[in-house]
C-alpha cells in the first residue's frame, strides 16, 4: 500500500484469563486497511475475526482483554484510551455493524429518536438538521417514505429493513471505518444481496473504508478488495480478494475454497478437510493448522510460520519460506489421515466458539412450528475448559 | 420390512416413486385466545404454513426443497415424518398413507422413514451417552434384544459415519459441530431405513465441517441406496447434493424441475430471482437484476400469485388468479407462473 494506512494494528493478541489458565484466541496478528478500502476478514467460528472487530472498536468483553500489540487509527494509537475517548472515537470515527439487527437497536425509541441521538452526538447540530439528516440517511438506505417512517419503532420493520437501518445508524456520523461483523448473516438470500449492494454503494460514495467480518466467501467476493483468511487466532493468508479466491496460497485456503459448492462445475465430492479447528486450550505446536495439513513437514511440527510472500499475497506457510534451505525435508512427512491426532485437537469447543455460535441461535427464523421456539432459545454455556 | 412390500403390488409396479404428496396442506391456528377474540371481536388467524404441495420423490434420489425462511419448507419435512398431520392431502409412502403410521401395522412403514434434524446442539439429549442416542431405535423398535447385538451394531453405525467405537461412551459436548451431527445421522441410519427427510443438516456447521457432511450423506446414499428429502436455503448446497430441486415460496411450490434444468433455465421468477442473488464467488462480474422488496407477512399473502408484487413481469391476471402449478413445454418442468404459461417469459 503507497498510502498511508486509516487503520493499522500491529502484533495484536488477545486473551482470555480463565481459572485454568490464559487463552490466547487472537495471536499477533497484524493488518491494515487503507482509506476508502474494503478488507474481508474470513474464517470459520472461533477463527478470532469477531474479537479481531471487536477489539478495533475498543468492545471486548471481560475476561477478554489486549495482552499485546496496538491499535492505529489514523496514526493516533486508540487501543489504550480511557473509556470517555473511545466513545468520542467510536461512532464518529468508527461505526459498526452487527449481525442480529434486531439486538443492535434499542427497542424502547424510535428509530429517528436513536439515529437523532447518534448524530448529536458527535456532530455539532441542530436538532432539526439532525432529524433532516436521519431522514436522508434513510433515504439513501432504500427505506420508503421514511418521512413517516423516521417515528416508527424497530419491531414495526422488517428483518432487512431493520439491517437498513442499523447501516444508516452506523455511517450517520459519517465515520472513516465501518466494522461489519456479518451484517448478511442473519438474512434471506434475495435480502442479502440487496444489502451488500446497498453496502458497496454507500461506502463507495461516501469512501468510507470498511472491515467486513464474515464466514461466507461469496460475501468476501462480492464485497472486498482484499482478504484476510483468519485459522485459530492467526492470519492464514492475506491478498487482493481475486487471487486469494482464485490462486490460494495457503493449504488451509485451498482446503477452504476447494470445500465450497459451487455452481460453475460439477463436483462429485468436496474438497474436505479433516477435523476441525482447533480449542483454544490445545493449540497445536508450530503452525496450527499442520495436524490436518496434507502437506506438513517437520518444520509446521516444530516452528510457527509468520506471513511471507506468497505470490501476490502472503501466507503464513513454511511453504513459501525463501530460505530453501529449511525446507528441504518438506516432502518427507504428508499427513497419513491419522484422525486420532486431529481428534484430540477438537473435540470441545473453543471459548469464542460459543459466542459466535450463541449468536447464530439468537437469530434463528420462526418457521412455523411453536416447539422450535424453544429450542432455540437453548443456551449454549462455555465448557468447563 | 419385506411385508409393507409385498402387500402394495400397486407400489411395486410403480417401482419407483416411494413418496407421493398430493396437495398437502397445514393451516396452523394462531388466533388470539378465545376471551380476546370474544371481547375484542377479533377473528380466527390460520397462518397457511404449507398450502396445496404436490410431489413425488423417486427411489434412490435426492429431491431438494428450496425456499426463504417461512416458505414452509421445514413444515413439509415435518409433515413427511409424520411430526405433523396434514390439514388437507395426502401423503403416500410405500403405497400406504402415511395415516397408518400410528397404528401397530405402521410400526414397519416408521422404521424406513427417518429424520435428520439442523440443529446438532439440540438434537441430541446432552445427558445420554453416544451408545444410548444410537441405539435408541433399535430398542424402541425392537429390532435388537440381545445387549452385545445391540453394542456391535452401535460399533458398526459409528464406523459408517467416520467415528470410531471408542467414541460411544461420550457424551454429545465432547463432540464438535460436524461429529454431532455424524452422531444424529448415525442415529438416523440405525433401522435400517429407505428414506431420510433432511431439515437443513447443515446450516449450523461451518463450510469445511459441512464439506465433510455432505461429502458423508453421498457416500451413504450411495452405499446404502438411501432416498433423501433434503431442506435447505443455500442453493450451492443443494445444487452438490440433488437430483431434483423444488422451488418454495409462501407455502407453495413454484417450480419443480431436475437441478440441471433448474440451474441452467430457471423459469419462475422467483427462481431466477434466487439464482441471481447468489453472492458469485467466480467474480465473473455479472449484472443482476436488483431485486426489491421482502417475502410478504403469511398471515396477510397477497391475493392472485403471491409473488406477483416482487414480481416484474407481474399483470393484472396474476394480482387476480392464482396461477396452477403445472408442466411447460420442454415436459419436465413444473411451475406456477401465468407469464410462463402465456409465453410472456
Amino acid at each position: 500500500m503507497s498510502s498511508t494506512p486509516l487503520l493499522e494494528v500491529r502484533n495484536l493478541r488477545i486473551e482470555f484469563s480463565t481459572r485454568r489458565g490464559t487463552l490466547v484466541a487472537v495471536d499477533d496478528i497484524s493488518l491494515s486497511i487503507a482509506p476508502g478500502e474494503v478488507l474481508g476478514v474470513v474464517g470459520e467460528s472461533g477463527a478470532g475475526k469477531s474479537l479481531t472487530g471487536a477489539a478495533i472498536i475498543g468492545l471486548l468483553e471481560p475476561p477478554g482483554r489486549i495482552a499485546a500489540g496496538e491499535v492505529k487509527l489514523n496514526g493516533l494509537r486508540i487501543d489504550n484510551l480511557p473509556y470517555d475517548e473511545m466513545r468520542k472515537v467510536r461512532g464518529r470515527e468508527i461505526g459498526a455493524i452487527f449481525q442480529d439487527p434486531l439486538t443492535s437497536l434499542n427497542p424502547l425509541y424510535t428509530v429517528g429518536q436513536q439515529l437523532v441521538e447518534t448524530i448529536t452526538t458527535h456532530l455539532h447540530v441542530s436538532m432539526a438538521e439532525a432529524r433532516r439528516r436521519a431522514i436522508d440517511l434513510l433515504l439513501s438506505t432504500g427505506i420508503p417514505a421514511a418521512e413517516r417512517r423516521i417515528d416508527h419503532y424497530p419491531h414495526q420493520f422488517s428483518g432487512g429493513m431493520r439491517q437498513r437501518v442499523v447501516i444508516a445508524l452506523a455511517l450517520a456520523a459519517e465515520p472513516k471505518l465501518v466494522i461489519a461483523d456479518e451484517p448478511t448473516t442473519a438474512l434471506d438470500v434475495s435480502i442479502q444481496a440487496q444489502i451488500i449492494t446497498l453496502l458497496k454503494r454507500l461506502c463507495r460514495d461516501k469512501k468510507t473504508a470498511v472491515m467486513l467480518i464474515t464466514h461466507d466467501m461469496g460475501v468476501i467476493a462480492e464485497t472486498a478488495d482484499r482478504v484476510a483468511v483468519m485459522y485459530a487466532g492467526r492470519i492464514a493468508e492475506i491478498g487482493p480478494v481475486a487471487d486469494v479466491i482464485h490462486r490460494p496460497q495457503h493449504p488451509y485456503t485451498v482446503g477452504l475454497m476447494g470445500s465450497i459448492p459451487t455452481f460453475g462445475h460439477e463436483t462429485e465430492r468436496l474438497v474436505q478437510i479433516e477435523g476441525s479447528m482447533p480449542r483454544l486450550t490445545a493449540i497445536p505446536s508450530g503452525c496450527a493448522y499442520h495436524p490436518r495439513c496434507p502437506k506438513t513437514f517437520d518444520l509446521c511440527v516444530r516452528h510457527r510460520p509468520d506471513l511471507m510472500p506468497a505470490g501476490t499475497s502472503q501466507a503464513a506457510c513454511w511453504l513459501h519460506d525463501p530460505d530453501a534451505s529449511r525446507t528441504k525435508g518438506k516432502d518427507s512427512k504428508y499427513f497419513d489421515g491419522d484422525a486420532s491426532l486431529i481428534d484430540q485437537y477438537n473435540t470441545v469447543l473453543p471459548v469464542d466458539k460459543v459466542a459466535d455460535e450463541a449468536r447464530k441461535k439468537s437469530v434463528k427464523y420462526f418457521d412455523g412450528d411453536a416447539t422450535q421456539i424453544d429450542q432455540y432459545r437453548t443456551v449454549i454455556r462455555p465448557e468447563d475448559e | 420390512m419385506s411385508a409393507v412390500l409385498k402387500s402394495t403390488p400397486a407400489a411395486a409396479s410403480r417401482d419407483d416413486v416411494i413418496v407421493k404428496a398430493t396437495d398437502i396442506a397445514k393451516y396452523f391456528d394462531v388466533s388470539p385466545p378465545l376471551l380476546n377474540r370474544v371481547l375484542e371481536r377479533k377473528p380466527r388467524v390460520l397462518l397457511h404454513a404449507v398450502d396445496g404441495v404436490s410431489f413425488e420423490i423417486k427411489r434412490g434420489e435426492t429431491l431438494a426443497l428450496v425456499g426463504e425462511s417461512g416458505c414452509g419448507k421445514s413444515t413439509v419435512a415435518r409433515l413427511l415424518v409424520g411430526l405433523y398431520r396434514p390439514t388437507r392431502g395426502e401423503i403416500d409412502f410405500f403405497g400406504h398413507d402415511l395415516r397408518e403410521m400410528n397404528t401397530a401395522s405402521g410400526r414397519t412403514l416408521r422404521q424406513k422413514l427417518q429424520m435428520i434434524f439442523q440443529d446438532p446442539y439440540a438434537s441430541l439429549n446432552p445427558r445420554w451417552r453416544v451408545a444410548d442416542i444410537i441405539a435408541e431405535p433399535l430398542k424402541t423398535h425392537g429390532l435388537l434384544q440381545d445387549r452385545r447385538a445391540i453394542e456391535s451394531r452401535v460399533d458398526e453405525l459409528l464406523t459408517q459415519v467416520r467415528l470410531g467405537p471408542a467414541d460411544k461412551d461420550k457424551y454429545p459436548h465432547q463432540f464438535s459441530g460436524g461429529q454431532r451431527q455424524r452422531i444424529s445421522i448415525a442415529r438416523a441410519l440405525a433401522t435400517h431405513p429407505e428414506f431420510l427427510v433432511c431439515d437443513e443438516p447443515t446450516s449450523a456447521l461451518d463450510v469445511s465441517v459441512q464439506a465433510q457432511v455432505l461429502n458423508l450423506m453421498k457416500d451413504l446414499q450411495r452405499d446404502l441406496g438411501l432416498t433423501y428429502l433434503f431442506i435447505s436455503h443455500n442453493l450451492a448446497v443443494v445444487h452438490h447434493i440433488s437430483d431434483r430441486v423444488g422451488v418454495m415460496y409462501l407455502g407453495k411450490l413454484v417450480e419443480l424441475a431436475s437441478k440441471r434444468t433448474i440451474f441452467s433455465a430457471p423459469r419462475h421468477p422467483y427462481t431466477r430471482m434466487l439464482l441471481d442473488a447468489i453472492p458469485d464467488l467466480e467474480m465473473s462480474g455479472r449484472a443482476r437484476t436488483p431485486v426489491a422488496g421482502e417475502v410478504p407477512n403469511p398471515l396477510n399473502p397477497p391475493g392472485g400469485c403471491t409473488f406477483h408484487p416482487r414480481c416484474p413481469h407481474a399483470n393484472d391476471r396474476c394480482k387476480h388468479e392464482v396461477p396452477v402449478f403445472r408442466l411447460v413445454k420442454n415436459g419436465e418442468t413444473q411451475v406456477a407462473c401465468h407469464a410462463v404459461e402465456e409465453g410472456r417469459i
